[in-house]
């Protein structure tokens, strides 16, 4: 009995013992249970925003991609423009640009539809570039934007339109018009105005229309607005190039024919004055001589009044000779029949020489003589009688002109190869009308002095024609009781020049 | 002689010029009068109703296998716009094509079949190395079809594909055999001889967010994931730019972000483009899917792109035991062309870096691919995935 009170005490003790042990084991686990499940709520919190993360991420990522292909399509559309803008802007044919944009839209600019429309000359629509379009597809296109006076009066007020941002009845009714889902439409313009419209389009929703098509299909419409303008200017000035040259070549025409013309008539002059001259010479002569057979008294004598007369006869009889002389150079020289005597020749020389030959008149006028030579003056190949004649002319001139006391001044300087002389006077001046017809033959200005002192008009004419002989130039310069200059310039040549250019005149003359 | 290797490419805009242009130039390059193949990848500019028959007079070849791109792979440069035109003459390599017409109303199965004994009828006794088709991507194509193939080849054949595309509007795309043109097809070339070949793929795409379970699928289309509409997956992801995805606004920037599916036994996540989104909430995929999948939204840059081409030209170079390369076909996701955009070329200048600037490189970017993933056994069961670079190398 006390065993068994034992045993029972001892067994609740045991049980209690167990009972506590087993109580706190599962206090202990659902402690750890709780704290997996807080562990576990956690991670799956963790894992969800994790999951949030991502959907950021994705949409994050979604935007970029579409920035990179809004960016690629800007530097692809731009690498386009550019090949286009190369391309049309290097023609200034109108159908060779529509041709290479005809291209282009096949090519570069990557929509499934295009179209190209300019007004023509009655100021209608026409198609000049369709890309995705079949003919009859093109033609109702154009008939219904035509008619459509709103589209085309915003086209014309320079509205461009893209499906992207254009009103949604207007987007409706372009749709409708150009059966294309997505577009944009921009107004072709030049400075005169509106000249046509450019449209771009996709039919599928996988390739919407972006602001990069926009901006891109409206630099391109400037850019054929830009080139069209210049085929157009060009073509313009081109056709008026075209009636100019025509008319030059006519007038030139007319002008080598009257050349033609007046060279005729200036030969057949010269044939008169040289045959006139050879005929009044002969007879001339003779009344020369038998002048001064009478003067000599070799037929007897005469009385002095005779003498006198016949002494007139002799020194008018001289005159005409000269002048006489004077037309057969010029008409010589004209028909280039005149024979040079060129050679070896000193130009300080020979104006020493005219010098020497002209004191007594200078000196009876007073005159001052003064040269501005060169101190070393190359020896010059001229035919220096011919040139003297110059010389004795232009200072005869100037003696002629020059008051009492006045002064001369012969200047000669070596320029180029090129010998420019000046014969200066301080007499009284040529007007400026005069200047122009001096070297005409027969002319002779209208002043006190030629009115007493006789003249033939043909000395500077003379001297004009053998410095040109030479391959020189004559011209004038003067001021009205100051004075005047002759300028002339003489080429300085050598021996195998002379003999080169005489070879080749007389090939001309051959041929 | 050996094997000689040309290619030619033109973009001419009068589509009769290109082909005639683009067939010259690959002849000219190839140096051979005798062509035994023609591969020609065309974008969808250019009819080839006009284009084969001209290259085909032009080439005079002895086969001419072919499909509609949205790019082509040359070896300077990406062409979104052109025909190009891979010329072989070889006798060291034997070739034999096949094609079934409107696979889409046959048995999957028996279209595998028949184009895989198809084409060895017309390879003949010769050792078999490898078998590349191209498939309309319109047909989805099926774990059948590919098991199909298998039946013939036996499970360790490397197997590669290509699904057609066009110019990003998966509207229609065609398939070339000698002469031919079709629609709806798939069309096959066998390859052997005395050549070795390497094939890898990788994508390079990473699965984000917590995975989901595919609750209810039939073949490509997913009804539902974690018990909710599948597109609640999309709505989720892609917030106020969901609905530009159903209005298909955004239907080329979706294939950015496909699912992924675990593999057993590869390092690899399946991938699995999302062609559209039905109005009841169903996600068609382009491929089938098995109910019970863990499905990952997936995502990649230009980055994990590039280490995947790496991977990819570098395992298929290690295939040719040694070998040196004689080319380089390479077959890329539409995807990539998309992802990368202008840097399209880095991906290729990547695999001449591998394999060495002179070997010549060709390929087209397609709208799914086929190849087996890398998992422990060197060839195994051939995938059908998207997004991915197959390097197939010829050595």
């Amino acid at each position: 009995m006390e065993f068994s009170l034992i045993s029972l005490i001892i067994f609740v003790i045991v049980g209690f013992l167990v009972l506590s042990i087993l109580l706190y084991l599962i206090n202990a686990k659902s402690r750890r249970i709780n704290q997996y499940a807080l562990a576990l709520a956690k991670l799956k919190r963790s894992f969800n925003e994790l999951d949030e993360q991502a959907k950021l991420i994705v949409q994050t990522d979604l935007e970029l991609n579409k920035a990179q292909e809004e960016s690629d399509k800007r530097l692809n559309s731009l690498e386009a423009l550019h090949k286009i803008s190369r391309l049309i802007s290097t023609t200034l044919d109108e159908s060779e640009i529509f041709h290479r944009l005809d291209q282009a839209f096949s090519t570069d600019i990557d929509f499934e539809r295009g179209v190209v429309l300019i007004l023509d000359d009655k100021k209608q629509l026409q198609i000049q570039v369709k890309h995705g379009y079949s003919q009859d597809g093109a033609n109702f296109m154009l008939n219904q934007l035509q008619k459509d006076n709103n589209l085309m009066q915003a086209l014309m007020e320079g509205n461009t339109f893209s499906s992207a941002n254009c009103p949604l009845q207007r987007r409706e009714t372009i749709k409708q018009i150009f059966n294309t889902g997505h577009f944009v439409i921009a107004p072709i313009l030049t400075q005169v105005g509106f000249i046509g419209v450019v449209f771009v389009g996709n039919q599928s929703n996988v390739s919407p229309i972006t602001d990069g098509d926009e901006e891109l299909i409206s630099i391109l419409a400037s850019q054929i607005g830009q080139t069209l303008e210049n085929a157009r200017l060009f073509e313009e000035v081109y056709k008026s190039s075209q009636a100019l040259e025509s008319k030059v070549t006519e007038r030139t025409k007319q002008l080598q024919d009257a050349l033609v013309e007046v060279q005729n008539i200036s030969k057949t002059k010269s044939d008169f004055i040289s045959a006139v001259s050879h005929e009044l010479r002969t007879p001339l002569t003779s009344i020369k001589g038998y002048a001064a057979i009478l003067m000599d008294g070799k037929l007897g004598d005469i009385p002095p009044q005779v003498k006198e007369r016949l002494g007139k006869i002799n020194t008018h009889s001289d005159n005409l000779v000269g002048l006489i002389n004077d037309l057969l150079d010029i008409s010589r020289i004209e028909s280039g029949r005149v024979e040079m005597s060129f050679g070896r020749c000193r130009l300080d020389s020979l104006i020493e020489n005219v010098h020497d030959l002209l004191t007594p008149q200078m000196r009876d006028k007073n005159i001052d003589w003064q040269t501005d030579l060169d101190a070393s003056m190359p020896d010059m190949f001229l035919d220096s009688s011919q040139i003297e004649r110059v010389f004795i002319n232009l200072v005869g001139n100037a003696i002629k002109f020059t008051p009492i006391k006045g002064t001369i001044t012969v200047s000669a300087h070596l320029k180029d190869n090129v010998m420019q002389v000046q014969v200066t006077d301080t007499g009284i001046g040529i007007p400026e009308e005069d200047i122009r017809r001096l070297f005409d033959e027969f002319y002779r200005v209208e002043n006190e002095i030629n009115q007493n002192v006789k003249g033939t008009g043909l000395g500077l004419p003379l001297a004009k024609k053998l410095v040109e002989a030479h391959g020189g130039e004559m011209w004038i310069t003067s001021v009205v009781k100051e004075g005047t200059t002759f300028h002339f310039t003489l080429p300085v040549k050598t021996e195998e020049d002379i003999l080169r250019e005489r070879e080749e005149r007389e090939k001309a003359q051959k041929k | 002689m050996g094997t000689k290797i040309g290619i030619g490419f033109s973009r001419d805009i009068d589509t009769a010029t290109a082909a005639q242009n683009a067939a010259i130039s690959s002849s000219k390059s190839l140096a051979s009068k005798d062509v035994h193949l023609a591969i020609v990848f065309s974008s969808i500019h250019y009819d080839p109703q006009t284009t084969i028959p001209i290259i085909q007079q032009t080439l005079n070849c002895q086969r001419l296998i072919g499909a509609s791109t949205a790019g082509i792979i040359l070896q300077h440069s990406i062409e979104t716009r052109g025909i190009g035109i891979l010329t072989i003459t070889s006798d060291e390599m034997n070739f034999g094509t096949s094609c079934v017409v409107d696979a889409l109303s046959g048995n999957p199965i028996q279209v595998g079949t028949s184009l895989a004994n198809e084409a060895i009828s017309d390879f003949g006794q010769h050792a078999r190395q490898a078998f590349l088709f191209f498939m309309d991507s319109e047909l989805h194509i099926t774990s059948e079809f590919l098991n199909g193939l298998q039946q013939v080849y036996g499970n360790v054949f490397p197997i590669i594909g290509a699904g057609c595309s066009d110019d990003f509007h998966y509207e229609k795309t065609f398939q070339i055999l000698n002469g031919n043109i079709y629609e709806h097809s798939v069309t096959g070339l066998l390859m052997g001889g005395q050549m070795t070949v390497g094939a890898a793929t990788r994508h390079g795409w990473r699965p984000l967010g917590k995975p989901r379970i595919i609750t209810a699928v039939e073949h490509n289309v997913i009804k539902s994931i974690d018990g909710k509409k599948a597109s609640h997956l999309y709505d989720e992801f892609f917030g106020e730019y969901a609905d530009d995805l159903r209005s298909q606004k955004l239907g080329r920037m979706a294939i950015l972000y496909p699912l992924g599916i675990d593999v057993e036994g590869s390092n690899e996540y399946l991938l699995r483009n999302t062609v559209d989104i039905t109005s009841e909430g169903d996600i068609i995929c382009q491929g089938d899917l098995l109910e019970g999948s863990e499905v990952h939204v997936m995502i990649g840059n230009k980055n994990s792109c590039k280490a995947a081409v790496r991977e990819a030209a570098i395992e298929a170079q290690k295939s040719l035991l040694g070998r040196p390369a004689k080319l380089v076909l390479v077959i890329e996701c539409l995807s990539r062309l998309k992802l990368f955009g202008r840097a399209a070329f880095d991906e290729i200048k990547i695999i001449k870096d591998v394999f060495g600037g002179d070997t010549p490189i060709f390929g087209m970017y397609s709208n799914g691919e086929v190849c087996p993933l890398k998992t422990e056994e060197r060839f195994k069961r051939p995938h059908h995935q998207n997004e991915s670079v197959v390097v197939l190398a010829i050595g």
